[in-house]
C-alpha cells in the first residue's frame, strides 16, 4: 500500500516522502553499508584488519576469484547459472601444470616434453576454457535446454576427464606439482611492493582482464546484445538479435575465463589435484548474486560483481579475524548470503 | 516492512562478534591449527584431545577446516599470518607431492613463525627446508606389523578352531584400500608377515592366499575410498564361491582400516557367519573406529590397531610450549621417537583387542 501511494505521487515531495526516499536510499545501498558495519565491527574488534599485509591478502584472495566470477556473472544475466565452472577450472589447472612442470621433476607426467612456453600453455587454457564454453552454449542455446542441466552434465563429464587426465604419463593420478619457476614466479611473483607487502602479478592480471570485460559488457553490441538476451530473448529475437550466437558467446566467454582462472590458480596453489576447483562455482554463483547480478536476467554490472567477489572474501576473512568457531562459519557465512542476496533482491522486486 | 529488514541488518551485524565471543573468545590467537577436513573420525578425536590441551595450558588458539581443499588450507594460511599467528600446526590436505607443504614452509618462513606439520606426512627435504619446521606422525610400517603380531598371537591360541577344513594351513583375504597408497602398501606387507613371523615361531605353517589365481595377495578397492561398500561387495562376491560346503571357507580377514572390516563383517553376516553365535570368522582391522570397537565388544571381529590420537594432541602440544619457551621443536618430546637427522617425531600404535 505505502508504495503504491508512494509512485502515485512521486512529483510532489512532502516531508513524509522525503524520509521515505532517505530510506529508499538507504536501502538500496544497503550491502555498502553492510560492508562499511562489517569492516568496522571487525576492526573494532581486531585493528591487524586493517593492516597493508591483510588489505593485500584480502584483495589477492578476490582477485584470484574475480575472473571466474565474471564469467558466471555472464551465465546469470543470461537468467542461467553455470554449475561446470568449478570442475573446468580444475581441469584447466591441471592441463596447464602438467605442461609446465621442471624438466627433470621425477614425477613430470610427460617427462619428455621439457618445459612448454608460458604464451603457448596461456593459449591451451584459453582453448580448452572456450572448448567447454562453446558446448555449454550449444546445448544451451540449440537444444533449448536450461544451462542447470546442462553445466550439471558438462560438470560431471569434465570431472571423469580430469580423473583419466591424471592417470597420463607416470603420474598415476597424484597430484601435480614441481612447477617451473618461471610459471610460478609469472604468477605469484611481484613487481610491485607495498609498506613491504608484496602484491602478487595475479592481481593485475585480474584487473587487466575486469577492464576488458568492462568494455565488452557495455561497449560492445555483444555486450548489449546479452543484457538483451537475458531480460527478454523473445523481444530480442524479435527485434533482429542472433539469440543463438549471443548465448554460445556468453558461455565461451565465460570458458575463456574459467581458462583464466585454471591458468592462474595451478601456479598460485603449486599443487593440483582432482579436488582443485571443486565447488569454486558456488562461492563466485553467490558473489555474483550478492553483487546484485540477478537470477531474473538482464541485470547485474562489473561494479556489482567486484563488490559481490570482495564483500564474500571480507566475510570470509572477517570471520577468521573474530575468531569464530569453523563448524559455526558455515552457518554464518550460509545466513549472510541469504541476508544479502534479500535485501538486494528487493530493489528488483518493486521494479517488475 | 524496511525497518523491519534495517534492525534484522543491525541486529545480525551486531551477533557476529558476540558469537565469536562464545566460540573461542579471544581475540587473537596464537596458535593457528589447520585440519586437513573436519570430517574424518581420526583427525576430530586429535582436535577434541588438543582444543582440551591447549585450553588446559592457557594457550590462545584457533582451529580452520580446509574441507579437503589445499586451496583453502592455503588461503586460511595466508590469512592467519595477516592476523598475527604465533605459531601453525597443519595438518597438511595434499600428501602427494611437496609443493603444497613448501609453499606453507615458505609463507612460515617469510613471517618468521614456526611450522608443525601433523598425522598426513610431509618429506624429510619439507622438514629440513626450514629450521622451525617440525612433522609429527605415526610410523606408516607399524600399524602393519602390529597388525600382524595380533594376527599371529591370535591363530596360535585359536589354530584349531579358525582352521575350519583342517587342512592345516589358514587361508586368508587382504583388503588394501587405496592403490598406491604408502601406508596400504606398508599395511598389506607387514601384516602377512609379521603374522607368519610370529606362525613360523609357534610351528606352523605360513598364511595363505584363498584364492590362488590372484598372485597380487590383495583385494584392491578400486575407487581408493576404503570403503565399506567395496569390502563388502568384494565380500559377497567371494563368499559366493568359497564356503564350509565346498570346504574352502576363507579362515581370516585382514583390513587395512576398519571401515572395510565394517564392510566384510556385514557381508560375512549375511552368509551366517560372525553374528556373534555359531561360526566366527577372524576379521582384523586398523584404526580404531568406535564402530569396530563396539563390533569386537559383542564379538564379531578379532581386533584393531589404535592410533592414538590423544598422544597426537600431547606430543603437539609438547612442540608448541618448545616453541614458546625458545627450545628446539624435537625437545622434550619424553617417550615419542624422534627419527635420526630430521625433526620428525613418532607417535605409537597400540592394539585393540577388547580386553
Amino acid at each position: 500500500m505505502k508504495s503504491m501511494t508512494r509512485t502515485r505521487q512521486r512529483d510532489e515531495m512532502t516531508p513524509e516522502q522525503k524520509t521515505l526516499r532517505r530510506k529508499e536510499f538507504f536501502i538500496n545501498n544497503s550491502l555498502y553499508f553492510f560492508l562499511i558495519a562489517a569492516i568496522v565491527g571487525i576492526v573494532i574488534y581486531d585493528p591487524r584488519f586493517l593492516s597493508t599485509a591483510s588489505i593485500v591478502n584480502i584483495l589477492s584472495l578476490s582477485a584470484a576469484n574475480l575472473p571466474l566470477a565474471l564469467g558466471i556473472a555472464g551465465a546469470i544475466i543470461l537468467s542461467g547459472t553455470d554449475l561446470s565452472a568449478g570442475r573446468a577450472v580444475g581441469l584447466i589447472a591441471c592441463v596447464s601444470a602438467s605442461l609446465l612442470q621442471m624438466a627433470g621433476y621425477p614425477n613430470k607426467m610427460f617427462p619428455s616434453l621439457g618445459v612448454l612456453p608460458l604464451p603457448v600453455v596461456l593459449l591451451i587454457a584459453l582453448a580448452i576454457g572456450g572448448l567447454i564454453g562453446l558446448v555449454n552454449g550449444f546445448c544451451v542455446a540449440k537444444f533449448r535446454l536450461h544451462p542447470f542441466i546442462v553445466t550439471l552434465a558438462t560438470q560431471l563429464i569434465l570431472f571423469g576427464i580430469l580423473l583419466m587426465y591424471l592417470m597420463n604419463g607416470n603420474n598415476n593420478g597424484q597430484s601435480l606439482s614441481g612447477l617451473d619457476p618461471s610459471y610460478t614466479q609469472w604468477i605469484t611473483g611481484s613487481f610491485l611492493k607495498i609498506g613491504g607487502t608484496a602484491i602478487p602479478n595475479y592481481v593485475f592480471y585480474s584487473i587487466a582482464i575486469t577492464a576488458v570485460i568492462w568494455f565488452v559488457w557495455n561497449k560492445t553490441v555483444f555486450g548489449k546484445n546479452m543484457f538483451a538476451v537475458g531480460s527478454n530473448e523473445e523481444a530480442a529475437r524479435v527485434s533482429g538479435v542472433n539469440v543463438t550466437a549471443t548465448i554460445i558467446g556468453v558461455f565461451v566467454l565465460a570458458g575463456v575465463l574459467y581458462g583464466v582462472t585454471g591458468f592462474i590458480e595451478a601456479a598460485r596453489i603449486g599443487s593440483n589435484s582432482a579436488a582443485t576447483g571443486l565447488n569454486y562455482e558456488l562461492d563466485a554463483i553467490a558473489a555474483c548474486v550478492i553483487g546484485g547480478v540477478s537470477f531474473v536476467g538482464g541485470i547485474g554490472k562489473i561494479r556489482g560483481v567486484i563488490l559481490g567477489v570482495v564483500l564474500l572474501r571480507i566475510i570470509f576473512v572477517g570471520l577468521t579475524f573474530l575468531s569464530i568457531d569453523a563448524n559455526l562459519q558455515y552457518v554464518i557465512k550460509g545466513l549472510i548470503i541469504l541476508l544479502a542476496c534479500a535485501i538486494d533482491m528487493r530493489k528488483y522486486l518493486k521494479k517488475r | 516492512m524496511k525497518r523491519k529488514i534495517l534492525i534484522f541488518l543491525m541486529i545480525f551485524c551486531l551477533t557476529i562478534p558476540l558469537l565469536s565471543a562464545c566460540g573461542m573468545g579471544r581475540g587473537s590467537a596464537d596458535v593457528h591449527v589447520f585440519y586437513y577436513t573436519y570430517s574424518d573420525a581420526y583427525v576430530s578425536t586429535v582436535r577434541s584431545a588438543l582444543d582440551k590441551k591447549l585450553h588446559q595450558a592457557g594457550i590462545s588458539y584457533q582451529d580452520y577446516d580446509s574441507n579437503n581443499s589445499q586451496t583453502t588450507q592455503t588461503e586460511q594460511v595466508q590469512t592467519a599470518i595477516t592476523k598475527g599467528a604465533k605459531l601453525l600446526l597443519v595438518n597438511v590436505v595434499t600428501t602427494g607431492s611437496d609443493d603444497a607443504a613448501m609453499g606453507i614452509v615458505n609463507l612460515a618462513k617469510n613471517a618468521g613463525i614456526p611450522v608443525i606439520f601433523f598425522n598426513r606426512e610431509v618429506s624429510d627435504a619439507v622438514v629440513k627446508s626450514y629450521e622451525k619446521c617440525m612433522f609429527v606422525g605415526t610410523d606408516a610400517t607399524e600399524a602393519g606389523k602390529l597388525q600382524g603380531d595380533m594376527i599371529g598371537d591370535y591363530l596360535l591360541k585359536n589354530y584349531e578352531k579358525t582352521d575350519l577344513n583342517k587342512d592345516g594351513v589358514i587361508s586368508y583375504l587382504l583388503f588394501m584400500g587405496e592403490k598406491g597408497n604408502s601406508e596400504a602398501i606398508y599395511r598389506t606387507r607387514y601384516s602377512v608377515e609379521n603374522a607368519n613371523a610370529k606362525l613360523q615361531q609357534g610351528g606352523k605353517p605360513p598364511l595363505k592366499f584363498y584364492d590362488p589365481s590372484n598372485g597380487d595377495g590383495y583385494i584392491a578397492d578400486r575407487e581408493g575410498k576404503w570403503s565399506a561398500q567395496a569390502a563388502n561387495e568384494a565380500m559377497t562376491t567371494a563368499l559366493a564361491g568359497y564356503s564350509t560346503a565346498n570346504g574352502n571357507m576363507i579362515e581370516l580377514i585382514i583390513c587395512n582400516n576398519d571401515n572395510m572390516a565394517e564392510g566384510a563383517i556385514t557381508a560375512l553376516q549375511g552368509a551366517g557367519f560372525n553374528n556373534g553365535t555359531g561360526t566366527t570368522i577372524p576379521v582384523f582391522g586398523v584404526d580404531a573406529i568406535d564402530a569396530a570397537k563396539e563390533l569386537i565388544r559383542t564379538g564379531k571381529m578379532a581386533g584393531t590397531v589404535t592410533q592414538d590420537g590423544n598422544a597426537m594432541a600431547d606430543c603437539l602440544l609438547r612442540g608448541v610450549q618448545n616453541a614458546q619457551n625458545g627450545e628446539a621443536l624435537t625437545a622434550n618430546m619424553g617417550d615419542y621417537t624422534v627419527d635420526e637427522g630430521v625433526a620428525k617425531v613418532r607417535i605409537h600404535y597400540g592394539v585393540y583387542t577388547g580386553e
